[in-house]
């Protein structure tokens, strides 16, 4: 059997994820999808003011200033990927199989590894708040990332 | 619709818009409750006018939204959320107006690096946070309530 089906099966037999679809209860699916869009909001808006500021704005902020911001992003990323997984998990085959999707998650991975890389590089930027041009690359790609993650999860519905 | 690429760009905007916004916010706030306090907070309210240029992107395209597909977010006839949304809206700007009209972002202004803020700056940053997080769970529930999920 095809692994989508099993995961499909699985949902549709599990006591959760029929609690989750079925309960008319604003604790079970709007309380997820709610927290899902809360985190990514969250994560990616301040993802997008470290780029901007990697980026060259507001010059006066120290760069290495922004090291401690990252511990409330990962709460963000943290918050975001759980219920993601919850919403994957009460639909798997719908979700899996929307063209989408492939293009969703390499957005989200390469948003987080960008993010893992930009914090080592903030974190060292020391005293002069030193950028390097490849940082700025890197600013870039995760604000490209971030939109795109967005785009695929709103373009997702007609695809 | 003609363009069947004129909805989910609108939603695409509307929602990284509010990601920019809530992004330049939070971080204020959370600075003003000590969060990342290396941060000297004059530069960090310089982040401002990024905030109100997002907020108008995330209105002129929710108002496009709004008239593509009423239903969407008013419907079915009144929407208690988009009411709700709207109103919190309005309370944001109105803890906003507190905040220059009393002096506060003055005050706030000279936090350098490593210092805290006022009691009063901090209560003004909660119900901030509060208020927008609110925003967002709104707009969550007008899409149930429309039946748009």
């Amino acid at each position: 059997m095809h692994l989508i089906d099993v995961l499909q099966q699985w949902s549709e037999n599990s006591a959760f994820f029929i609690w989750l679809r079925e309960s008319p209860s604003v604790w079970a699916y709007p309380a997820v999808f709610f927290l899902h869009t809360l985190g990514l909001i969250f994560t990616a808006g301040a993802c997008v003011v470290v780029d901007a500021r990697l980026l060259g704005a507001a010059r006066q902020l120290p760069v290495a200033a922004f090291a401690r911001y990252f511990r409330v992003i990962w709460i963000g990323v943290g918050v975001t990927l759980l219920t993601g997984i919850v919403m994957l998990g009460s639909d798997p085959a719908t979700r899996l199989m929307n063209r989408l999707f492939p293009i969703k998650m390499l957005f989200v991975v390469a948003a987080i590894g960008l993010t893992v890389v930009l914090r080592r590089r903030v974190a060292s930027a020391g005293v002069e708040s030193h950028v390097s041009p490849w940082t700025r690359v890197l600013a870039v790609a995760s604000l490209v990332s971030w939109l795109g993650a967005v785009a695929s999860g709103k373009f997702a519905a007609y695809f | 619709m003609t363009y069947w690429w004129l909805v989910p760009l609108c939603k695409t905007l509307h929602y990284f818009s509010i990601a920019v916004l809530v992004g330049v916010v939070s971080l204020v706030d959370l600075r003003i409750f000590g969060v990342a306090k290396a941060l000297p907070l004059r530069p960090l309210q310089r982040l401002m006018p990024w905030a109100v240029a997002a907020f108008l992107v995330s209105a002129a395209t929710g108002y496009v939204l709004v008239r593509i597909s009423p239903a969407s977010s008013l419907g079915p006839p009144v929407n208690i959320a988009f009411a709700a949304k709207i109103l919190f809206l309005v309370l944001i700007g109105l803890n906003d107006v507190l905040y220059f009209a009393t002096g506060l972002k003055r005050q706030v202004d000279m936090v350098g690096a490593g210092e805290s803020t006022s009691a009063s700056a901090k209560i003004v940053a909660g119900v901030s946070i509060a208020l927008w997080i609110g925003v967002v769970y709104w707009s969550r529930v007008l899409t149930f309530l429309a039946g748009a999920i």
